[in-house]
């Protein structure tokens, strides 16, 4: 038997391609909003992945130190680093801020590290160009999307920095690219207050009669220079022995401590279900918003090719064509839309994702899933076009 | 049942009405004809006489309101269809040539025509062997690999009439076959009707207007407010 469907496809292949190609382009532009959740969820965990740690240690009662601000005295790791099952510590401090750099402003992370040795939690696991911190001051490891280039000096609030070093896919939540500077630099840029308030501070200290007390030398000096210092971090990174149970230590350090600790399941489930939930939500509507409009233009598509065959349907029928070779003929027209549109979608996805400004993630696991979407819809929206088809009257063939 | 001495087709009393209560308009009023295998029979009659109805009901498209109605012996109608498969009756007995020749225009001419065998089951080889047979008959075996859109409507009529011959049905309902055609053109499909008729003992329903081709017909039923009568026709030999 001819394959009716492949015959008429042939026979206007231009018209069935553009329209397989308008189709493709809605459907790549439905992967990529895919790919920009998936992409979020992605930059969460290699958030989590990268910083090298088995529990994040942070404020009591806060969910820092990602989804909330969180703030810890820098010698609290002293005590945390005693208790059984931590092998190390690393504090760290997070902090988002816009860098003027060539003319234009990027949103940055900064990450403050302990340099003092390499592979401390929060570090970058591992880099793709130039070498690690070595300096206590002023050299900046960046990731690859913040646009600097080895050697360059790059102003961050008061000061410039060299960067020494290149990595990549080391992004906050939000997707910017992180900035590594040494862990004093940035307690300096997050919680130093600037030279004016300084001198305003001070003033106010010093009129303060409590610190300036006649017969007390020194106090309003010690007074002042507390003032100067920056001595919080956002949180201590732990890396657990070998065998240790991330829950009792964690739980340790609860009970101990008076902090509140996360393990990395824990810290998955804010990062991904609190933090993008929302964002997900957001993206989830619009792509079933997309597949209904997908659904929609598919069957009106199929549904007008049928009308435009009224009359071939109506002699198929007069002759004897069975109905199930009129709805195959429909169904298989909607299924090669939809593959066509299925291919030119995700080539078009593959080409313009890397052009978002977010990372974009095209999972192979979602373009089968993707596919398979397609086809139900392509499938089911030919239904309505079947259902034309086999309610014409053969009759329509003969003239009166 | 000899079949050789049976009517190709045979209506009795056969009515259709359209509608109910006051809005009911009978458009066949007890119709009877016979037409015998091989014989080539024109049915005339002015616009709205009932043709049509009356070929949409030989052709098992509508279903009439009653009589009887027999091909080659089988009673298809008694008051109620007695075929189950109607699309089976149309596809393997029927054989239909329309006003315009309404070709599949996505497949080419070989497979127009070979489309009726293969939707009757056989292979696409034979199917294609059967239809390049017809369209030798017909003489358009040049044009079997053309797209249907590249053919005259001549052409396209003889590729129409093939299609309808490709089962052997025992019966051709041809529906205007010559309207769109010029005069030469018209006698040339009327004789081409003809010969088919002769070769394959097919009877040949031929609805027309064409006062050209009328005086070919032996016979001639004309039709008028829903009822025929039968006159002889000058039977004129192209």
């Amino acid at each position: 038997m001819i394959n009716l469907a492949s015959r008429d496809v042939l026979h206007g292949w231009g018209k069935f391609l553009f329209t397989g190609i308008g189709l493709g382009l809605l459907i790549g532009a439905t992967l990529t909003m895919a790919g920009v959740f998936r992409g979020m969820v992605d930059d969460g965990q290699v958030l989590i992945d990268n910083s090298g740690a088995d529990l994040w240690v942070v404020q009591q009662g806060t969910l820092g130190p990602y989804a909330e601000p969180s703030s810890l005295r820098d010698d609290v790791w002293r005590g945390i680093a005693g208790i059984a099952g931590v092998a190390e510590t690393g504090n760290a401090a997070y902090l988002t801020i816009q860098m003027a750099h060539n003319g234009k402003d990027t949103r940055v992370m900064i990450v403050g590290i302990e340099v003092d040795r390499p592979n401390r939690p929060g570090a970058p696991p591992y880099l793709i160009a130039g070498r690690p911190i070595l300096q206590g001051h002023y050299e900046a490891i960046a990731d690859e999307r913040a646009g600097l280039k080895l050697g360059e000096r790059v102003k961050i609030r008061r000061h410039d920095y060299t960067v020494v070093g290149l990595t990549r896919r080391m992004v906050s939540s939000s997707g910017d690219p992180m900035i590594f500077v040494p862990l004093k630099d940035a307690q300096e840029i997050q919680f130093l207050k600037d030279n004016d308030a300084l001198v305003n501070e001070r003033a106010r200290t010093a009129a303060n009669p409590v610190f300036n007390r006649p017969g007390v030398p020194g106090l309003l000096e010690a007074a002042q220079a507390s003032a100067t210092q920056a001595r919080s971090v956002n949180t201590v990174l732990v890396r657990l022995t070998p065998g240790a149970d991330p829950a009792t230590v964690a739980n340790e350090i609860q009970r101990w401590k008076r902090l509140t600790a996360y393990t990395k399941a824990q810290m998955e489930d804010i990062l991904i279900a609190k933090l993008i939930a929302t964002s997900a939500k957001q993206i989830g509507m619009f792509l079933v918003i997309l597949a209904i409009v997908t659904a929609a233009i598919v069957a009106f598509i199929i549904y007008t090719m049928t009308l435009a065959k009224v009359r071939e349907i109506a002699v198929l029928k007069l002759i004897g064509a069975k109905n199930r070779i009129i709805a195959g003929m429909i169904l298989q027209q909607a299924l090669a839309l939809g593959v066509i549109g299925f291919l030119v979608g995700r080539i078009a996805a593959g080409l313009w994702g890397p052009a978002f400004p977010k990372y974009v993630l095209l999972l192979p696991q979602d373009a089968i899933g993707g596919f398979a979407i397609v086809l139900t819809i392509c499938g089911l929206a030919s239904s309505v076009a079947i259902r034309a088809a086999l309610a014409i009257d053969p009759a329509e063939a003969i003239g009166g | 049942m000899d079949r050789v001495n049976v009517p190709a087709i045979k209506l009795t009393g056969l009515k259709k009405r359209y509608g109910t209560g006051d809005a009911a308009v009978d458009a066949l009023k007890g119709v009877d004809m016979t037409i015998w295998p091989g014989e080539v029979v024109g049915l005339v009659g002015p616009s709205g006489s009932g043709k049509s109805t009356l070929l949409k009901c030989l052709g098992a498209v509508i279903e009439p309101s009653a009589g009887r109605m027999e091909l080659a012996g089988d009673v298809i109608y008694d008051d109620g269809w007695k075929i189950p498969d109607l699309r089976a009756l149309r596809r393997d007995r029927i054989g239909f040539v329309f006003q315009a020749p309404y070709l599949i225009p996505f497949l080419d001419v070989t497979d127009n025509v070979a489309l009726l065998p293969m939707l009757a089951g056989q292979d696409n080889a034979s199917a294609r062997k059967r239809a390049l047979e017809l369209l030798t008959a017909l003489d358009v075996q040049h044009r079997a690999d053309a797209q249907v859109s590249q053919l005259s409507g001549g052409e396209q009529q003889r590729v129409a009439i093939a299609r309808s011959l490709a089962n052997h049905a025992p019966i051709i309902l041809a529906d205007e076959p010559t309207a769109p055609l010029d005069s030469e053109r018209a006698l040339t499909v009327v004789r081409i009707l003809n010969d088919l008729a002769h070769e394959y003992r097919t009877a040949i329903i031929v609805v027309t207007h064409d006062e050209k081709i009328i005086p070919t017909f032996k016979r001639i039923y004309h039709i008028r407010d829903g009822k025929t009568h039968e006159e002889a026709g000058e039977g004129r030999v192209i």
